[in-house]
């Protein structure tokens, strides 16, 4: 991309892998700007840019599996693959976005959609620890504390956000806004802390930044 | 596989040093068995597929770069494999090494103990000393449902109790939850196993302690059972099993493998049916009733006194026997009755609305018919009577006015006055019941599990059993009480042996003709007729 042609035109889809252009976001948005501070606005580390947002800030644990532009997104994930059960993680990723985590009916309910049993789905939904078999608060904060991060602070990052939302680690805050949880590798190693939130990435964080990010992010839910 | 250096599909191989030729496609580890070397692996099964994910098989290949999996190697003409090789053994040792880091030793109070793959292996070629010193992870146990009980801890993660439910019972309950050294069997969430008609399989084949019976928890340790082969008796399929007994008890059933019969599985049906073999109400000697009053006997006496009875002169016989009896015992019932100058023998068989087949193999199924030997007593010309419950059927027979003679059945549906019109009523069993104890001659029997015998399946397949229990008192084989009687009114031979019953039932029944107990071994053999199955 161009630095002085993107600087203030109108976001334009960069193309990166994953993107089906079914979100309408800002390049802010994408960037993450607003929320890290000073960078160069005409981005920096790819890993900035969401691929898919795994999980939507507005989580209906009740909604349906799937109407709508959902019910046509998940006939799409059905045509790319050769037969149902290899469609399953796309399909759990689907409806971990629109409810905020993977229940035991939400398991039944995929399994049922793709002609699996309800065991295999949950055996597989269990391997993976990106889907929340748990209730996560609207915003799942996830601070890296691997190699990289953990060298540079990522145990002093994760207290604070602790601290700073006053819960357990995996637990949900008491104004449901917050789930904080450690996790490995973000692949960010290049600008540790590194911490995922919902689906943005937050780089370079110190445990100075977390009150602003936290008030951010307060304040877009309120 | 004798005759496979015949066929021109064969390949030619060394293991360890020995020449095996085997047909084309067999595994390294089928063609090491074949040699008689046992290969230790987990998560390979004969019955099941193979992910080859236990590493436990690993064997060296020359000419291969790396050690490679004997139960889904194929076999290849020339191929020079090394099964104790320096690599293959130091590898084991490793192996096994890493089971160990999270198996809890508890051997003492685990029932596998004694039959365990992980304790032989690790007895064989494991470190004599663990060198882990983190702390095992802890699961504890989890209930299944139905029999079955999941101790997590024990578990290899083999998941042949996963493919099992796969691919044989086709019902996919069990799944690995979890990953990394939190990984565990499990179902979805609390729905167990419960009702799946054939899960008691996964504990059979559970290579340790993972997967365990309620039925059988800390009753006995494995080295304390006597393996006892015989067939089940609780449906006409005929699956071969061996019984489990200790201090003259059945403890347990468990399938033998007979891949023609059952594979290497039985139901959940038949396995839990065995307590009726350690029932101790028995009739344990002859009982001679004379106007009422019953006088215990011995059998010379009671043999003695009952040929005079039959040579008083005889009135038209009519007999009921037993689908739980063998082959032998209703032959010998047939000449006694032929001898007596011919009758009509009738049998009453219980019927289940429907069969269970195992959709894996579904030559194995639950069959409707719930007696072993129904078959037996259709070739030996006897007539089924009663209803669905092996009930009724015989109220003519209750007031019969000649001579009456009962065999195996409990006759448990009837009242005390059965048979007593009767003029010579005799009942030769192994329980007593009312209808049962008012016979004018009582003659105790042992059950199948006391005897040596034979069944003919569904399919007409005759199949041996032997004796796994000691007969209470006197009890003696049908076969050789009534042979004896028959004898006697003939002036024949009596068999001395189960053997030689079962040649006098060939002599009665053409279908049992050019079969013999050396023929028929301990795989069976199919009677000279074309299949009829019944119920169909």
């Amino acid at each position: 991309m161009s630095d002085e042609t993107t600087e203030r035109a109108p976001f334009r889809n960069p193309g990166w892998a994953g993107n089906t252009g079914e979100f309408e976001l800002s390049e802010d948005e994408v960037r993450g700007r607003s929320y890290v501070g000073e960078h160069a606005p005409e981005g920096g580390h790819p890993s900035r840019v969401p691929t898919v947002p795994y999980m939507l800030p507005e989580k209906d644990p009740e909604a349906p599996l799937f109407e709508g532009p959902y019910a046509e997104r998940f006939e799409k994930i059905l045509s790319r693959y050769p037969n149902r059960r290899a469609a399953l993680l796309p399909t759990l990723n689907l409806a971990q976005e629109l409810r905020g985590r993977v229940s035991p009916e939400t398991m039944a309910e995929v399994a049922q959609l793709l002609g699996l049993s309800d065991a295999y789905v949950r055996g597989v939904a269990t391997f993976y620890t990106m889907y929340n078999k748990r209730p996560v608060g609207r915003y799942l904060i996830q601070v890296c504390t691997n190699v990289s991060c953990n060298l540079c602070g990522g145990d002093e990052v994760l207290a604070a956000f602790l601290e700073h939302t006053g819960t357990e680690a995996g637990e949900i805050s008491d104004d449901g806004l917050f789930t904080v949880m450690e996790v490995e590798c973000l692949a960010a190693c290049g600008f540790p802390t590194a911490v995922q939130i919902n689906s943005r990435y937050f780089e370079n964080v110190t445990p100075d930044d977390v009150p602003a990010v936290l008030d951010r992010l307060r304040e877009e839910a309120s | 596989m004798a005759e496979n250096s015949q066929t021109p599909e064969s390949v030619t191989l060394t293991i360890d040093g020995r020449a095996v030729t085997v047909p084309k496609g067999t595994t390294i580890l089928q063609a090491a068995e074949a040699l008689g070397n046992r290969i230790p692996h987990y998560c390979y099964h004969p019955g099941l597929s193979a992910p080859a994910q236990c590493r436990l098989c690993l064997v060296e290949v020359e000419g291969a770069p790396k050690l490679q999996p004997s139960c889904i190697t194929e076999v290849q003409d020339g191929q020079v494999v090394l099964t104790e090789s320096e690599e293959a053994t130091r590898q084991r040792t490793g192996v096994l090494e890493f089971y160990l880091a999270n198996h809890p030793l508890d051997c003492p109070i685990c029932d596998q103990s004694g039959e365990c793959k992980l304790q032989d292996y690790v007895h064989a070629e494991g470190r004599k000393h663990g060198r882990s010193r983190e702390p095992k992870r802890v699961f504890g146990r989890d209930d299944f449902g139905g029999d079955i009980l999941f101790y997590g801890d024990r578990c290899v993660m083999c998941t042949r109790c996963v493919r099992f439910m796969n691919e044989m019972a086709q019902d996919p309950r069990l799944t690995v939850v979890e990953r990394g050294n939190r990984s565990i069997i499990d179902t979805f969430f609390e729905e167990g196993v419960e009702g799946s008609p054939y899960a008691g399989n996964i504990v059979d084949i559970c290579p340790v302690g993972a997967l365990v019976s309620k039925d059988f928890l800390h009753k006995a340790r494995a080295w304390d059972l006597d393996h006892k082969p015989t067939i089940c008796p609780n449906c006409s399929q005929g699956c071969n099993i061996d019984l489990h007994v200790r201090d003259n008890r059945v403890q347990r059933l468990k399938p033998r493998a007979n891949l023609e019969v059952n594979q290497y599985w039985m139901c959940d049906y038949g396995r839990h049916r065995y307590e009726w073999m350690n029932r101790d109400d028995r009739i344990e000697s002859p009982v001679v009733n004379r106007s009422g009053q019953p006088v215990p006997s011995d059998w010379s006496e009671a043999l003695e006194a009952l040929h005079g009875r039959l040579e008083e002169g005889v009135r038209p016989v009519k007999a009921v026997a037993s689908p739980f009896a063998s082959n032998e015992d209703l032959a010998a019932l047939r000449h006694l009755v032929d001898a007596l100058g011919g009758g009509e023998i009738v049998y009453r068989l219980p019927r289940a609305d429907r069969e269970i087949p195992l959709p894996g193999f579904p030559r194995l199924s639950r069959r409707r018919d719930l007696a072993p030997n129904g078959r037996g007593a259709e070739i030996l010309g006897m007539e089924r009577v009663g209803d669905d419950e092996g009930a009724g059927g015989l109220d003519e027979l209750a007031h019969y006015t000649g001579t009456l003679v009962v065999l195996g059945d409990e006759l448990a549906d009837l009242e005390a006055d059965f048979g007593q019109q009767a003029a010579l009523y005799i009942y030769v069993g192994s329980h007593p019941s009312p209808a049962a104890s008012q016979a004018d001659y009582l003659l105790p029997a042992t059950t199948f599990a006391e005897q040596e015998g034979t069944f003919t399946n569904h399919e007409g397949r005759v199949q041996r059993f032997w004796p796994g229990l000691q007969a209470p008192g006197l009890a003696r084989p049908a076969w050789l009480v009534l042979g004896a009687l028959a004898a006697r009114m003939e002036g024949g031979g009596v068999p001395t042996s189960a053997a030689e019953a079962f040649v006098q039932a060939a002599e009665l029944a053409p279908e049992f003709q050019g079969l013999t107990y050396e023929s028929i071994g301990t795989r069976g053999a199919i009677i000279n007729e074309p299949v009829a199955l019944p119920g169909a």
